[in-house]
């Protein structure tokens, strides 16, 4: 026993001296694959640290590590001196491989989200379980024990072997690794079949041929099938390679993917100085209402046209107080529509800014929903659109007084007609008379003159009243066509006629009509000329007023249980009150440009309905001119 | 000069019985009337020769009072012409004044205004007619002159020399001499003064009315 140690020792003495020149290569190799692992290892442990979410990378590091730990384990067997050297660095060697295979598995389910878990779970429990029994159990693993170490020649150099008895319990450890490749190919099956081929490939497949290498070698040379040593380490380590050349790849494409956030940053920022400067150009202001902060946010344009300074902050019932109060309602309404599911709104209304100029803004927005349905966003741009509404309105102006002059010069040929029809007979009459008048002065007078004069006088008279009866009768040529219509729709016909007149004047325009009105027998066209003529009289009434409520309002109501009455009121002066039966004389008119014609008209037409027309002064100021219209028979209403 | 017939008031009017009563209180102003119920009818029995004036209706079919008053303007004696209106509109009456209308009435304008427009037009009637006559009776006179006595005349009203006419023309002084004395015979005047405004009355040398002796 003595001797033989010291034999072993002698023979280790010679080998020490001759270990530089005989061991290099397979020393060069294994050292290498293990520093390389370890340069990996470390790497990819730096990147896990810079981005803890990259756990891939820790797996990774993990598995390089445990296989240089292996390498180390592995030269180590082959250098052993002693069969309880060998042991002992075998009996340790499975820690690494027990860092191999659990991060392996764990990798697999991270990297390529495959794999069935109880296949995992298994794995890993038959391989911590391998690791017990390695602890536990015999010499090791593998061995019960070994009772000794054979030179055998590998890769032209001799290396250490063991030679014993095997551990049945090995069987646990290479059930693991069998179990393991079930893993690995059910896992790169599910990548193939879900199309990721490439890493099916690479991390699948190569896993699988590495894993099956080292599993068959553990088999054929711890059951002392094959005399080799064990050299997992190679394909240990192409497993390092396929998996590091995979994540690699991975920081490749994370590069590129951070180039193309860049240009697209940058492409962003362009789009942005472009719509900027859109914008800006368009002379557009832009609000977003954040409804779930409750915030507001307006670009600088915005807050000039609505007068609020660059840093005053921004609340809704701020904003509608800048809102010209007879708009204001119109607008919360849009507005209320869009937040209620609408989605988009567009309006045009007159902004009061705190200096009292008064600008028309048109804004158009949009609101943007949460998953919930309620509003989230409101974005809108709104531009000052005064010198575009001041335009229209000197158009309408324009319309107003060209049809007005038409009227006017319809009236006035009408009228110079009539003088020159009537001034026709009236000068023979005159001229007549006078004639009679020297006649009469002769001495003796000439009777039979004077009596031809006479009759001539009379036929003259005749001849004007004629002429009046026939001027009568071609105003009112056009016979009544008079069917059932209902009040309500007159009224609103007539006031969408007027409304556009109204707004541009600045009047409100009032509608009141009661429900449920029985129908009337009228004629359409000569009410609603009647109405507008009513309209418009009430809307100039206002023109001379100075009062702050410019208003005409029209109400249309039943009058008893046959009537039905319509009023159009005013805010203006109201009517003198001896005037308030002479405003319906023809040609008699308080206007400098009216003809005196509307009211004697309208109430002929209202006349030959059956109705009434006149006119009262109301008590809160003002005029009212009501006409009453009977309800149709039933009968005659179908 | 002929013996002065009584001047006519010519009334067109379409309105028979205006026309009517408007000729009866003329003549029981004691002034005689004709009547016309159309332009044409009155143009067709003008008689040009008569004094007097026309009250026409502004507005008639066919022919109004304005075409009227321009027809008559191209005849070589026009009578005045005063309009009736039932009812006067700007734009005819500004025509009308423009081209010279005696005088522009409504036809219930009152009696002293149209009686007065009336004499008024008749009273320029004679003015004019007279000045026409005197004109024509002229022109009788110079139309006797030859031609070298016209010329001749010419240089006379410059007021030049018989030497400075002989030169000019290239005759012999004598026979400038003799030349005006055919034309003071001729135009029975005493004196060159009168010679000189005989000849602007009849308007012979328009074109030298308002320029100054040549030469000198």
């Amino acid at each position: 026993m003595l001797s033989g140690t010291q034999e072993s020792l002698s023979r280790t003495c010679v080998e020490e001296y001759s270990r530089p020149i005989q061991m290099s290569l397979i020393t060069i190799i294994w050292a290498m694959s293990a520093s390389a692992c370890l340069t990996l290892a470390v790497f990819h442990f730096l990147v896990w640290c810079r981005n803890r979410e990259a756990w891939a990378s820790l797996l990774f590091s993990l598995l390089a590590t445990g296989t240089a730990a292996f390498a180390f384990c592995e030269l180590g067997m082959m250098r052993a001196r002693t069969p309880a050297e060998f042991g002992t660095v075998l009996r340790w060697g499975h820690v690494p491989t027990w860092l191999i295979v659990v991060s392996l598995v764990a990798f697999v389910r991270l990297y390529l989200k495959a794999g069935r878990p109880w296949l995992a779970w298994l794995v890993c429990g038959l391989r911590t379980l391998a690791l017990v029994l390695n602890f536990l159990v015999g010499q090791n693993l593998n061995y019960r024990e070994i009772s000794g170490l054979q030179q055998i020649s590998f890769l032209g150099e001799s290396v250490q072997i063991a030679e014993g008895v095997s551990n049945p319990w090995m069987l646990v450890g290479q059930m693991s690794f069998l179990t393991l490749v079930v893993f690995l190919v059910d896992a790169s099956v599910t990548t193939w079949r879900r199309g990721d081929r490439h890493r099916a490939l690479a991390v699948g497949g190569g896993a699988v041929l590495f894993m099956l290498f080292s599993a068959v070698q553990s088999v054929v040379v711890f059951w002392g099938i094959v005399r080799t040593p064990i050299v997992a380490t190679i394909s240990f380590m192409g497993l390092v390679a396929v998996m590091g050349y995979e994540l690699s790849s991975d920081t490749l494409r994370a590069s590129d993917l951070v180039r193309q956030l860049q240009e697209s940053k940058a492409g962003l920022h362009e789009i942005e100085q472009r719509m900027r400067l859109a914008v800006e150009a368009a002379d557009f202001g832009i609000l977003i209402r954040d409804f779930t902060r409750n915030e507001m946010w307006a670009s600088e344009r915005w807050r000039a046209l609505f007068g609020f300074s660059e840093t005053e902050r921004l609340e809704f019932q701020q904003v509608l107080q800048r809102v010209h109060p007879e708009d204001r309602d119109v607008l919360q309404s849009v507005l209320e529509k869009a937040r209620s599911g609408y989605g988009v709104y567009d309006v045009a209304f007159r902004a009061v800014l705190p200096s009292g100029e008064v600008r028309w803004v048109a804004a158009r927005g949009r609101v943007q929903f949460d998953g919930a349905g309620k509003p989230a966003f409101a974005r809108s741009v709104s531009h000052d659109i005064t010198t575009q509404k001041k335009a229209e309105e000197e158009t309408q102006n324009l319309r107003r007084e060209l049809a007005h002059a038409g009227r006017v010069t319809m009236m006035g040929q009408l009228a110079s007609a009539l003088a020159h029809e009537i001034n026709q007979p009236l000068g023979a009459i005159l001229r007549n008379a006078e004639a009679a008048e020297l006649f009469m002065q002769d001495e003796p007078p000439d009777l039979d003159e004077v009596r031809a004069i006479l009759a001539d006088i009379r036929k003259d008279d005749q001849r004007a009243g004629n002429v009046i009866d026939r001027m009568r009768g071609m105003l009112k040529r056009r016979s009544l066509d008079k069917k059932p219509l209902d009040v309500g729709e007159l009224v609103r016909e007539v006031a969408a006629l007027a409304r556009s007149d109204a707004t541009s004047r600045r009047i409100t325009l009032d509608l009141d009509v009661a429900e449920h009105l029985p129908p009337v027998l009228g004629d359409t066209v000569h009410l609603q000329q009647v109405l507008l003529n009513l309209i418009v009289n009430g809307m100039d009434a206002l023109d001379g007023s100075t009062r702050g409520d410019r208003r005409v309002s029209v109400t249309a109501a039943l009058d008893g249980p046959k009537t039905i009455e319509v009023a159009v009121n005013d805010s203006g002066r109201g009517v003198p009150a001896d005037q308030l039966t002479q405003i319906f004389d023809p040609f008699f008119t308080t206007k400098s440009d009216g003809m005196g014609m509307g009211l004697p008209i309208s109430r002929t037409i209202i006349e030959a309905h059956g109705g009434w027309l006149w006119a009262d002064n109301r008590k809160e100021g003002g005029a009212s001119f009501r006409f009453t219209l009977p309800i149709a028979e039933k009968d005659t209403v179908k | 000069m002929s013996e002065p017939l009584p001047p006519i008031v010519h009334v067109v009017d379409d309105d028979a019985s205006f026309l009517t009563a408007i000729s009866r209180l003329l003549r029981a102003n004691g002034l005689p009337v004709r009547t016309y119920s159309s332009a044409h009818e009155f143009l067709a029995q003008r008689d040009t020769d008569t004094p007097g004036c026309v009250l026409a209706d502004l507005r008639m079919p066919q022919m109004s009072g304005l075409d009227l008053q321009s027809a008559l303007a191209q005849s070589p004696n026009p009578l005045p012409i005063l309009f009736l209106t039932g009812h006067a509109d700007i734009p005819s009456t500004v025509q009308a004044i423009r081209d010279g209308a005696e005088d522009f009435l409504e036809k219930r304008a009152p009696k002293e205004k149209l009686l007065d427009a009336v004499s008024r037009a008749l009273v320029r009637d004679s003015r004019e007619r007279a000045a026409r006559e005197r004109q024509r009776e002229l022109r009788a006179r110079f139309d006797t002159l030859t031609e070298r006595e016209l010329e001749v005349l010419s240089h006379v009203v410059l007021g030049q020399l018989n030497k400075q006419i002989a030169a000019d023309l290239g005759v012999h002084e004598r026979t400038v001499k003799l030349h005006r004395t055919a034309i003071t015979t001729k135009l029975k005047v005493q004196s060159v003064a009168e010679l000189t405004r005989l000849t602007q009355e009849a308007g012979i040398f328009p074109e030298q009315d308002r320029t100054f002796p040549k030469g000198q």
